[in-house]
């Protein structure tokens, strides 16, 4: 019979547990030492000699989302199934171990996954889990000027106008409007309750939400320096912005760009991005996104993928997903690469289906213009 | 550890959690009762995130009942502010209390009178907050990833001390810490700070026997047999890969309702159609669901 060995009781537990707090922040689970302090107080509750009570209580005292609820478990099972403490990996310069994290980016808001079975093969097909049809060609992220960030700050500025035009539940003071009867009552209090000059409001513009779903398949490779550096502004200039990867799978990837700047985003980024390839599944990688990420579009949202549009999946499910996508948003944008090259048509398969549901096909070049239409047009070209 | 008061409903235990809850007729697992559990008796938040429709809020609203205790709640919108949130001065009063001694007071008098505490309108927060008697109150605060960013940054001083900076007055420390309940449908990423407060438990969708015994617990006319019908469609509804919006528990409940109300006693491919409004939210869920589609479910084992 398969047994469990012996749980540690008394101080052995101690140390015990704080290399599983070790073992789990190696695995990219951020435990704070706020975190351990309040599993310490919950094991004075729960009999530690309870196998699951001490699972469940550490899992709600140590877990911040579903990704770090599925890597506890995992982690659970090998850490205390183990009489020794497994040891974490080395942390030096040279032999560094890339954890978890570091290999594959911030935890998404996956829901609780099923345990991976612990062996090296796994591993490994998480490794190339962009490219199981093309072998690893990695991204070079050449860095842009600063002048060319500082005209994408621009740019995204001015596409942030753009899309958060609704009005929305915020009211701020404005010269003219509706009367706003609190302020001006608080205002009389000045001069003994007379109501001598009336102050208005006005509904402020709702805040843009956006979505980037960022190719970095292997077909995107050369133009991953500067797709970066308008995903990383996109990211910067509008607070609502979460960033997904895909290539033949699909990950959120915001965690990677959240409070970092472009300097310090940049290599890790090109660490992040070494091991993709090619074999685009944009479909595949919607239906993934609307299975596990749907709960995050609104009808405010916008959504900008970011494609060169080269696509081994089904274009028919590709028309049906980016059907169901617009359907639910409040405007697709695709910007492509190749957009603002001369002669440039649409002639993938992909973007043929896609093109009856954008509102805008847009360059990255187009961003950093200053003059760009006013409104978006269904299936039009930015300069068009 | 310190010797924190907790409700007398729930006794001591992880399975005094359950029993109580249970009574409430609320389904629980003991991931969620050990979380409801450390929430009351270490006193820190709890953060509950999990699909729509799963019993998230419900939760709260069950462990009030079950321990007596005054229920408040907090509904998270955009734009939700201190003055909806924690507290709002009584203008119109105030007004009227200067009109009505501006002539036998001073301006420091009636300044003083009016920043007081009689003037102030005591929002969901700062209720909770004041909350006095032998049961503490339960705060529930629905739905945060609807609230904006800045809300949170309003929280993190409720959450954390169990106090409010009200400036005219002073600081409001709770006498009686809250159960505070948080949820979210995770439709955006809530702040680490938020989340380094509190406790944290996932609510997913539940397993064809917990939402049999679910449905038998909330309506208790239904047989068991066709309970487990009605599961085993929605599970089986639940896995398409294709739907936009996955029937949560709460439209199995009242889905299940409908259809007793119905005088149905199974499921009929004439029924399902007629009612499955119910269980799908989504115009082109249901138009994808036509009779075939739904004609396949139904034979499914």
């Amino acid at each position: 019979m398969n047994r469990s060995p012996p749980f540690p009781t008394g101080a052995r537990v101690l140390s015990r547990v704080q290399g599983f707090l070790d073992r789990l922040r190696a695995e990219g689970v951020q435990v704070g030492v706020a975190a351990g302090v309040d599993l310490g107080h919950a094991l004075d509750l729960v009999p530690t000699l309870d196998r699951p009570a001490f699972r469940e209580s550490c899992r709600v005292t140590l877990a911040k989302s579903p990704a770090d609820l599925a890597k506890l478990d995992w982690v659970f099972d090998e850490y205390w199934s183990s009489p020794a403490t497994v040891p974490v990996p080395p942390a030096s310069e040279e032999g560094k171990v890339p954890n978890r994290r570091e290999r594959r980016g911030s935890p998404g808001p996956m829901p609780p996954r099923a345990r991976p079975p612990r062996t090296e093969e796994v591993r490994e097909m998480i490794e190339g889990r962009y490219s199981p049809r093309a072998p690893p060609t990695g991204h070079a992220l050449a860095p842009v000027s600063p002048s060319e960030l500082r005209r994408l700050r621009s740019g995204a500025r001015r596409f942030r106008r753009r899309v958060a035009t609704l009005p929305g539940r915020h009211w701020h003071r404005a010269p003219t409007g509706t009367i706003d009867l609190r302020r001006t009552a608080r205002r009389s209090l000045r001069t003994g309750g007379e109501w001598v000059e009336l102050s208005h409001r006005d509904r402020t513009a709702r805040r843009a939400d956006l979505v980037v779903l960022w190719d970095v398949s292997g077909s995107m490779r050369e133009h991953t320096g500067p797709l970066f550096a308008l995903v990383h502004t996109l990211h910067r200039v509008i607070r609502r912005t979460r960033v997904f990867a895909f290539g033949h799978e699909i990950e959120e990837v915001s965690g990677l760009f959240q409070g970092q700047s472009y300097a310090r985003a940049l290599p890790e980024l090109t660490g992040r991005l070494a091991g993709t390839g090619g074999g685009t599944q944009i479909a595949h990688c919607l239906g993934e996104f609307r299975r596990h990420w749907g709960a995050v579009l609104r009808s405010s949202t916008t959504v900008v993928i970011v494609s060169d549009g080269w696509d081994l999946g089904e274009t028919e499910v590709l028309g049906s997903e980016l059907e169901r996508l617009r359907h639910q948003t409040a405007q697709v944008v695709w910007v492509n690469p190749y957009a603002a090259e001369k002669g440039f048509v649409p002639a993938t398969a992909a973007l043929k289906v896609a093109l009856p549901f954008l509102d805008l096909l847009a360059s990255p070049a187009d961003f950093p213009r200053p003059h760009a239409p006013r409104h978006l047009g269904r299936g039009r070209s930015w300069a068009g | 550890m310190t010797d924190v008061p907790s409700s007398p409903a729930f006794g001591g235990s992880v399975e005094a959690v359950m029993e109580a809850l249970s009574r409430e007729r609320y389904v629980i697992d003991r991931g969620l009762a050990t979380a409801a559990f450390l929430a009351i008796r270490l006193e820190k938040p709890l953060l509950i995130e999990g699909e729509p429709g799963c019993g998230k809020t419900e939760i709260a609203k069950a462990l009030a009942a079950a321990s007596g205790a005054e229920l408040i709640r907090l509904q998270c919108y955009e734009g939700l502010d201190a003055s909806a949130s924690l507290y709002e001065w009584d203008y119109p009063r105030q007004l009227l209390e200067i009109r009505l001694h501006e002539r036998d007071r001073t301006t420091a008098q009636l300044e003083t009178e009016i920043y007081s505490e009689r003037f102030l309108l005591r929002r969901p927060l700062l209720r909770a907050l004041e909350g006095r008697g032998p049961v503490r109150p339960v705060l529930l605060i629905d739905e945060l990833d609807r609230a904006d960013e800045e809300f949170e940054g309003l929280l993190l001083e409720v959450l954390s001390e169990f106090q409010v900076t009200v400036p005219e007055i002073g600081t409001i420390r709770a006498t009686t810490i809250p159960l505070v309940i948080l949820t979210s449908n995770r439709t955006r990423e809530l702040g680490d700070a938020i989340k380094r407060r509190c406790l944290y438990a996932y609510i997913g969708y539940p397993t064809a026997d917990k939402e049999v015994e679910i449905l038998r617990r909330r309506l208790p006319g239904l047989p068991e047999h066709f309970a487990r019908e009605i599961a085993g469609f929605v599970q089986r509804l639940r896995g398409q890969e294709d739907l936009a919006k996955r029937p949560g528990v709460a439209e199995t409940l009242d889905w299940a309702a409908a259809l007793l109300a119905l005088g149905e006693g199974s499921l009929r491919s004439v029924s399902v159609t007629e009612t499955l409004g119910l269980l799908l939210k989504d115009a082109r869920d249901l138009e994808s669901y036509r009779q075939e589609r739904l004609d396949s479910l139904l034979a499914a084992p």
